[in-house]
């Protein structure tokens, strides 16, 4: 979204995605322009604005997932290392006893 | 993350060590299950200490976030957690059990507290008299339903792990499920 200047004049376009292609739309100049081009600056602005605050959020999340997920691996960890040295070994996702183990 | 909450380095070590030799035992290396052997029976308690603590206090922050301050809902909370914790422990587990279980508790914790955070991006609430829509994101709610997604799997592989465990622990065959239907004749 932008004020380009043609002939000493500011006009108003702002991008547009059709598909794959961004259009370049003109929305002319004066009153109308500068409300449109107010109201284009005010949505930008929250939306970056979200976008920050989701970031937040989502630092947050992984914060207090984070521990759990130490104590998960921790589990898995012992889990299996306790089955294989119980004798068994792991067959295609299954566990089986070791011969003379 | 949390520093506060990490598991110490010297129990990560011992982790390490389990997954190498591990490893070792699978790839036939002779000596290698002895050697698992003794350090699961060295690391297994330490390591186990070490979970239950980080385990507790991870518990008390999630409580805190599915309740979003509120004392009655985290008090509530957290009794529900400690009576599925010792329901899916049963009686007389063994440590590792006792592991498995936290750990299942502990997953199921972080699903709820995903999906009470997931339903807030949705709920419109009053703010200063009027209505407001916290508008999530495309990004935003993609990013989130992963974050479930991955917490639902965790929590499916923790129950799996258990299960396998106590399979083995009993030396029983697979468990088979057979279902009877009887059909009543109506004449």
């Amino acid at each position: 979204m932008a004020w380009e200047e043609r002939g000493g004049r500011l006009y108003y376009y702002r991008s547009v995605r059709d598909g794959e292609r961004v259009k370049k739309e003109y929305l002319g100049r004066g009153e109308l322009a500068e409300t449109i081009a107010h109201a284009d600056e005010t949505i930008r602005r929250h939306r970056e604005e979200r976008r920050a605050q989701e970031m937040a959020e989502g630092e947050l999340l992984e914060d207090l997932v984070a521990p759990a997920l130490e104590v998960r691996e921790a589990a898995r960890v012992l889990a299996r290392a306790s089955i294989v040295a119980a004798g068994y070994h792991r067959h295609r996702g299954e566990y089986r006893r070791e011969r003379g183990a | 993350m949390n520093g506060a909450l990490e598991l110490p380095g010297d129990v990560k070590d011992r982790i390490r060590e389990l997954q190498e030799l591990e490893k070792r035992v699978e790839a036939g290396e002779e000596g290698a299950r002895r050697e698992l052997r003794r350090a699961v029976r060295e690391s297994t308690p330490m390591v186990i200490a070490r979970c239950a603590d980080v385990s507790g206090k991870s518990r008390g922050m999630l409580s805190e976030a599915v309740s979003g301050g509120r004392p009655l809902i985290k008090e509530a909370l957290e009794a529900k957690a400690e009576a599925m914790r010792s329901e899916i422990a049963g009686e007389d587990p063994t440590p590792l059990e006792l592991l498995l279980a936290e750990d299942i508790t502990n997953q199921w914790l972080v699903q709820e507290m995903l999906g009470a955070f997931y339903a807030g991006q949705f709920q419109r609430r009053e703010h200063k008299g009027e209505r407001e829509h916290k508008g999530a994101t495309i990004s935003g709610i993609a990013f989130l339903l992963k974050m479930q997604e991955s917490a639902h799997r965790r929590y499916l592989a923790a129950i799996r792990e258990l299960a396998r465990v106590r399979k083995l622990q009993a030396g029983a065959p697979a468990v088979q499920v057979n279902t009877q239907v009887n059909i009543l004749g109506s004449g």
